[in-house]
């Protein structure tokens, strides 16, 4: 009988019981407002050049950071350091293609993704340890990772240089970002490789968060980490493991990235983790983690994309732009706090 | 394979000591197969504190503990699972953001075909069954942070029951739950040990014991007073054991005489939490509010301090008291203590002198701005002699001071503002007998000074000794009123318990 009323509540509920509706839909309805006034009032805002090859590709290399954020922040942790481990990434993703130079270019290449993955796990272990089996906090250590992440790229770039790719394989890196598929077989419906990385890496991510027993335990340690330790769980691999998940997509947005400037600069990516932090906030995953999710994650990436494009055709000033980014994330938190009322004024847990 | 009857667990000359206090001082307590031990203690006696041992959370005790006839050190939660021993927390362990059936087998989920892959359609199917088994109302897909404190408490049952538990540790179940719950539950126990499982049994409810135990140990101050076995103990001589003293040599004679209304409250309502509470204050008097855990009389004391937004209407001394808040209340005269010490009570880190004097900073600094060291010295001086408390050093940092000396400077802290109206929660929760009675003679001093007490706490012999009345809450509403004095212990838990008879 009750299995029966049971039943359909679940069938509704979809992948998890989420408390985070509220935020979830109306930063969809947002966006969906945003996106009409857009079409009507710019020419070139809903064509398929601007939403795909501007938008989306943009999009792409934030979001394959924003799924191991992701992971890191529904588990109740915090990654500062995304951006200097891209950079750490990529430079040790030149390196090696440098290295590499007068081998076959897609051995140089493969070696090179390999390399430059094994250093995102390293530097994500590197966070992972200190937060999990130290027990520092995560803003503490990956702030100071950040700084020790950014030296490191520095002193591998030689100072500061910018490095580059050997010419021999400059066309075929340059593919992994400017390179293009047609979808269907249309000629007209192109999209670009970055894109389709970020789709695989979501997937993955997607089937780890909810079909392993390791997604599951991340929204655990997330929702009470001492009720999970009672219950056996190993508290701590699961949210080092997250850490160094982030590190390898980290790795991946390296690759992308690298593809497109064919150099790689110890000075980039400075603010990349401003951007990824913020989507995943402005998509409802909170602060201390146990709920949230991927989807949440992509709407709020696309929320922040569409306004980034949308900020210079509607003809806001460089200076004022700032301004309009932070209101948006604090707009869209406070009216989920004030909606779901778990603001200062209702203080008992 | 164990017979009934074998000694399953022997704990020997167990220690557990935190910062300066010792919680664990030599305990012995041993098992056997398909027996409910009950282990008892006042507040702060150590029960939990030794069932936390065996549940391996803390690395550090010292002492022998031997299991199934292997010696065992218990380092963490893992280990203990694995050897068969299942714990039902006092704190609710329960995840809010998964589901009942995700909470039942947390650590336990089923894979899947694909190594590391969970199967959740499995995962549901066990869940269910642990709850046919169990004949607990719940559903699997229910999502936990919405349920009753009692529901929540069932989740956590049907979680530590697995199959290859041999050992369940029961840590005060019956505290939040309703009589039919716990009828029910006492079967779901005796159940389990018919099948050969040792429970250990929680409590510090004497009255149930007789109903459940085979044999009772007790606890006081973190030693071990005895064991016996339960067919040959009265409740009284427990509760001496307990105590170290007959109950009545506890609690100072009545010498306070309620006078003039002081505080009047009426139709105090939030929605789902409490409805309608209306009641009067007399100076002199302590008003006992007696409930549940769960039933509302937390959130009552909070809404009336200011702590917790509220309808209703407060009137302190004729005038009406709008817009309350900690600090509004505090400056009328209204304070309170809080139920958890360590999370709204103590500032932790600052000195017993800055504790002592943090409600009353204003006026023991200079034109109310720079603080006054010797003045705020001063203050604490005074009340380290007036409450007694231990060691009387103000520089000492709080942490490091029995919890029942932290009550005492919490306690401290009101006085230092002479308040007219004191609300106490739970004001003898952690702490040793000793104290309590201190505690007790305090009280008793301040109502006949003429303030107005509010007393809300577990231990109803605490309300039928030291309240002149107590008002009972239900789920969230005042049921019924009692007088203090000559109420039975029973009577006014089975008032806290019963439905329909408001």
């Amino acid at each position: 009988m009750t299995r029966d009323l049971g039943a359909p509540k679940s069938a509704k509920r979809g992948w998890r019981p989420s408390f985070q509706t509220v935020q979830a839909l109306s930063v969809v309805g947002l966006l969906a407002a945003i996106c009409i006034v857009a079409s009507v009032r710019s020419a070139t805002f809903f064509s398929w050049q601007n939403l795909v090859y501007n938008v989306l590709t943009n999009a792409a290399y934030l979001g394959i950071i924003a799924c191991g954020m992701t992971l890191v922040m529904v588990a109740g942790g915090f990654d500062l350091s995304v951006g200097s481990t891209t950079t750490v990434c990529s430079v040790a993703a030149v390196l090696t293609l440098q290295a590499m130079a007068g081998q076959p270019v897609w051995l140089a290449i493969a070696v090179a993704v390999a390399v430059t993955t094994a250093t995102g796990v390293m530097l994500g272990a590197v966070n992972g340890t200190s937060v999990a089996y130290v027990g520092v906090n995560p803003f503490v250590t990956t702030l100071s990772t950040m700084l020790i992440f950014r030296g490191i790229g520095l002193i591998l770039a030689h100072g500061g240089q910018t490095l580059s790719v050997p010419l021999a394989f400059k066309s075929v890196v340059g593919r992994i970002y400017w390179g293009k598929v047609s979808l269907f077989g249309v000629a007209e419906y192109q999209v670009t490789i970055p894109i389709l990385i970020f789709v695989g890496v979501f997937a993955v991510s997607l089937y780890l968060l909810h079909l392993t027993r390791f997604g599951h335990y991340v929204y655990a340690v997330g929702g009470n980490e001492n009720a999970s330790w009672l219950a056996g769980i190993n508290t701590s691999l699961v949210k080092a493991a997250t850490y160094a998940i982030c590190g390898v997509t980290c790795a991946l947005a390296a690759v992308i990235y690298t593809g497109m400037s064919n150099t790689a600069q110890a000075s980039s990516y400075g603010g990349l983790e401003l951007v990824v932090i913020a989507s995943v906030i402005v998509g409802g995953t909170p602060l201390g983690g146990g709920s949230g999710g991927l989807f949440f994650t992509l709407i709020g990436l696309l929320l922040l994309s569409v306004i980034e494009n949308l900020l210079p055709q509607f003809g806001v000033q460089e200076e004022y732009r700032n301004i309009v980014r932070g209101l948006i994330i604090l707009i869209v938190v406070a009216v989920d706090v004030l909606v779901r009322g778990s603001g200062k004024k209702a203080r008992r847990t | 394979m164990m017979k009934p009857g074998d000694t399953i667990l022997r704990m020997e000359g167990i220690v557990k000591t935190f910062q300066a206090v010792r919680a664990l001082d030599g305990v012995d307590f041993d098992l056997r197969a398909g027996e409910i031990h009950a282990l008892v203690g006042e507040n702060g006696a150590g029960k939990s504190t030794l069932m936390n041992v065996l549940a391996g959370r803390f690395a550090d005790y010292g002492g022998r503990i031997a299991l199934f006839g292997r010696d065992v050190r218990l380092t963490n939660p893992r280990q203990a699972l694995a050897l068969g021993i299942g714990v039902i927390y006092q704190e609710l362990s329960v995840l809010g953001n998964l589901t009942v059936g995700e909470n039942i087998l947390l650590g336990h989920e089923p894979g899947g075909l694909v190594p590391g892959t969970l199967d959740r359609r499995a995962l549901r199917a066990r869940a269910q069954g642990i709850l046919d088994e169990l004949a607990f109302d719940l559903s699997v897909d229910e999502p936990v942070a919405p349920l009753s404190h009692a529901k929540q408490c069932l989740v956590e049952i049907a979680h530590a029951i697995r199959k290859d538990v041999r050992l369940l540790v029961f840590d005060e179940p019956t505290a939040s739950l309703g009589a039919d719950d716990v009828e029910r539950l006492f079967e779901v126990i005796r159940g389990l040990k018919a099948r050969g499982i040792g429970i250990v049994y929680i409590s510090h409810r004497l009255a149930e014991l007789p109903l459940i135990a085979d044999r009772v140990t007790v606890l006081r101050d973190g030693k071990m007073v005895g064991t016996r076995p339960m067919a040959d103990c009265r409740i009284s001589d427990l509760s001496h054991m307990m105590l170290g003293r007959p109950l009545t040599e506890m609690f100072p004679p009545k010498r306070n005489t309620p006078g003039e209304t002081i505080l009047k409250v009426e139709g105090l309502s939030r929605p789902g939490m409490f409805h309608d509470i209306t009641f009067e204050l007399r100076a002199g008097e302590i008003l006992g509010i007696a409930g549940l855990v769960g039933s509302g009389r937390t959130e009552i004391a909070r809404a009336v301090f200011g702590a917790e937004r509220a309808a209703g209407r407060c009137t302190l001394e004729g005038r009406v008291f709008a817009r309350r808040s900690p600090r509004r209340s505090m400056a009328h005269g209204i304070g309170m203590m809080q139920e958890d010490r360590k999370r709204d009570g103590i500032i932790t880190g600052s000195s017993v002198a800055l504790n002592v004097g943090a409600s009353v900073l204003d006026r023991l600094s200079a034109m109310g701005v720079f603080l006054d060291p010797r003045r705020i010295r001063a203050n604490a001086r005074r009340m380290i002699d007036r409450l007694g408390i231990r060691p009387p050093d103000p520089a000492r940092a709080i942490q490091t001071l029995s919890g029942g000396n932290q009550q005492k400077v919490v306690l401290g802290r009101w006085l230092s503002r002479d308040p007219k109206v004191l609300i106490l929660d739970e004001p003898t929760q952690g702490i040793d007998v000793g104290t309590k009675a201190q505690m007790y003679r305090l009280m008793m001093d301040l109502a006949a000074a003429g303030k107005g007490i509010i007393l809300i706490s577990s231990e109803f012999f605490e309300l039928v000794n030291l309240a002149d009345r107590i008002l009972v809450i239900r789920d969230g509403r005042i049921v019924r009123e009692m007088p203090g004095p000559g109420t039975d212990v029973d009577a006014l838990f089975a008032a806290c318990v019963r439905k329909g008879d408001s």
